[in-house]
């Protein structure tokens, strides 16, 4: 029960904030999801079939469920959210059920604001369940592009270290590649090449599994051009490797981010997006800011941080301002939210 | 009959009879009914020992109940089936024959495509042009779910097929597939490739045993390797 005393005291800091209850669907239709959050989140899904041939699932996370019922216009943008979400987790002992208390700014117009106004939130929020030994670990996914977009290397090799920033293990099995050089892809074309102009000859709209013969050569060509094999590997990947060891207090960042641009000879101003998180300043807690954090759940595209009481982390969150648009909205909406731990609480 | 051992063999096919080489070839003559569709064998003075020649898959399952001790089966029905199962089933040998790869197989005009890191690269085009999937045909979802998704490419939806699955890229229902080939004929004669690093698994026929079982097959000295 006291638990239960917890997160009522918790929801109405959320809605003297301004947070307003969402209650998504608990079924949501599973190839909506899988459709377009891949493949990977299947496993985890509690699925069944419906008469009709749908394949139905309970809602695996209430973040993409708030979403989803965002888009259908079921409830407003600044909500918070108290319920269970169902899946799999591949632990036996964990059962299926998951508790969950959290906030989203859903289509967050004023990035700096809104980052703001959820990281206070949740503050004040375990302040009031008299949490003691507060500290806050923050990242930045953005600050990673902005070094890769930066670096002097292969567009395509660019590409691939953003898109799987989010996987550490296959994002080191990646720097190893580009240290030594061994991707695969560095054969030659020579037999390939003879198709290439056989095919030049044929009708360029022809659709073989999908994709038309000009998509093929075009991406074809590219790939000669731009190989993805270079010397330069090493140094880069050094430098990857040594930006993901900042770790240091909020009030130092400026000054690491500077020493770190000059010693390795990049422009300073490449890192110039981080007024959000130059913004926490104004929080009255300690702030740890670490590179290398966040990088366990894909959708974060911005800032990311936990908060601990002593070593227990009690809230997580970011933001995600790729979610929405996956999951079918129309344009660009943009989005910061966070959850409470409610096991360690 | 506390002491009879019950041996599960594929009943059609090359398998079945490689199988009962297998066997008759280590000293135990397979002895199949007089009837020629009778599912029932014995081995030749072993009156302790019965034979049941089942469907390859279906040998992995019954493995997996305690209704069969021992069985020969593909490594790749067994990798596919549920991690439950697999764990009440002991590989005892891999066997010289059944040899066929699980591979990742694209038309072959896509020249561009060689490699994984290619479709990778495919995957996350057609995700951000078209908003949609490059689509998966295959007979073995687990196993090409945890390939693809330990090689980097995550923006794919599996299509589940069960059968002439070379088709599925030609007929709309999937842009590439991933199948089992032993000689690549059927690829190729499709206009299928398989990429460069895309061997899922290198399979073969494999003696199997009830890990539950193990005491019961003493008797077998081949098991002692």
């Amino acid at each position: 029960m006291r638990s239960k005393k917890l997160s009522e005291t918790i929801i109405r800091n959320f809605k003297s904030n301004g947070f307003v209850l969402s209650e998504p669907d608990v079924l949501l239709d599973s190839d909506y999801i899988i459709e377009r959050s891949g493949e990977k989140f299947r496993s985890s899904m509690l699925t069944f079939n419906s008469e009709d041939g749908k394949t139905m699932c309970l809602r695996p996370d209430l973040t993409v469920a708030s979403c989803i019922s965002f888009l259908q216009k079921k409830s407003s943008s600044k909500i918070y959210y108290c319920g269970q979400a169902y899946r799999r987790t591949g632990n036996k002992r964990k059962n299926f059920i998951n508790d969950q208390l959290g906030i989203e700014i859903l289509g967050s117009k004023n990035q700096i604001q809104d980052d703001f106004k959820i990281i206070t939130t949740i503050l004040s929020s375990v302040k009031k369940i008299n949490k003691k030994k507060i500290q806050i670990k923050i990242g930045d996914i953005s600050l990673f592009k902005s070094l890769i977009d930066a670096l002097d290397m292969p567009e395509r090799w660019k590409l691939r270290l953003v898109r799987h920033f989010w996987r550490p293990r296959y994002f080191e099995e990646l720097l190893e590649r580009l240290e030594k050089n061994t991707d695969i892809d560095a054969v030659t074309f020579d037999a390939d090449k003879k198709r290439f102009y056989e095919m030049k000859k044929i009708n360029q709209e022809k659709v073989v599994a999908g994709r038309s013969i000009s998509e093929i050569l075009k991406r074809f060509d590219k790939k000669i051009k731009d190989p993805r094999s270079f010397v330069d590997g090493k140094k880069i990947v050094k430098i990857i490797k040594s930006f993901l060891k900042i770790n240091c207090k909020l009030s130092e960042l400026d000054k690491k981010l500077l020493d770190f641009a000059k010693k390795n000879n990049l422009k300073k101003n490449i890192f110039k997006d981080f007024k959000s998180i130059f913004n926490l300043k104004k929080v009255n807690q300690d702030i740890n800011f670490v590179t290398n954090f966040g990088r366990d759940v894909e959708y974060y595209t911005g800032i990311v941080f936990e908060v601990f009481s002593g070593t227990k982390e009690i809230a997580r969150g970011g933001r995600y301002d790729g979610l929405l648009k996956s999951l079918g909205a129309k344009k660009n909406t943009p989005a910061v939210g966070a959850a409470i731990n409610l096991k360690n609480i | 009959m506390k002491d009879l051992i019950t041996i599960g063999l594929p009943s059609k096919g090359r398998l079945k009879d490689k199988a009962i080489s297998f066997f008759n070839y280590k000293g135990h003559k397979v002895l199949q009914s007089e009837k020629e569709r009778n599912y029932f064998g014995t081995i030749e003075n072993e009156p302790n020992i019965k034979i049941i020649f089942l469907h390859a898959k279906e040998i992995i399952q019954r493995l997996g109940d305690g209704t069969l001790d021992i069985g020969i089966s593909g490594l790749d029905l067994l990798k596919e089936s549920d991690k439950n199962l697999q764990n009440k089933i002991n590989v005892q040998k891999r066997l010289d024959f059944g040899n066929a790869n699980l591979v990742i197989a694209v038309p072959d005009d896509w020249i561009d495509v060689q490699t994984i890191a290619d479709l990778e690269e495919i995957s996350f085009d057609i995700r951000s042009k078209r908003n949609s999937r490059l689509r998966v045909a295959t007979k073995y979802p687990n196993l090409t779910n945890d390939f693809l998704i330990s090689k980097g490419v995550t923006q794919y939806k599996l299509i589940s097929s069960l059968g002439a699955t070379e088709t599925y890229p030609f007929i709309g229902s999937s842009e590439i597939i991933a199948d089992i080939t032993s000689t690549g004929k059927t690829l190729s004669d499709n206009n299928l490739r398989v990429l460069k690093d895309g061997v899922i698994l290198n399979s073969t026929a494999c003696l199997l045993c009830a890990k539950k079982k193990t005491k019961k097959l003493k008797i077998f000295k081949f098991f002692n390797k």
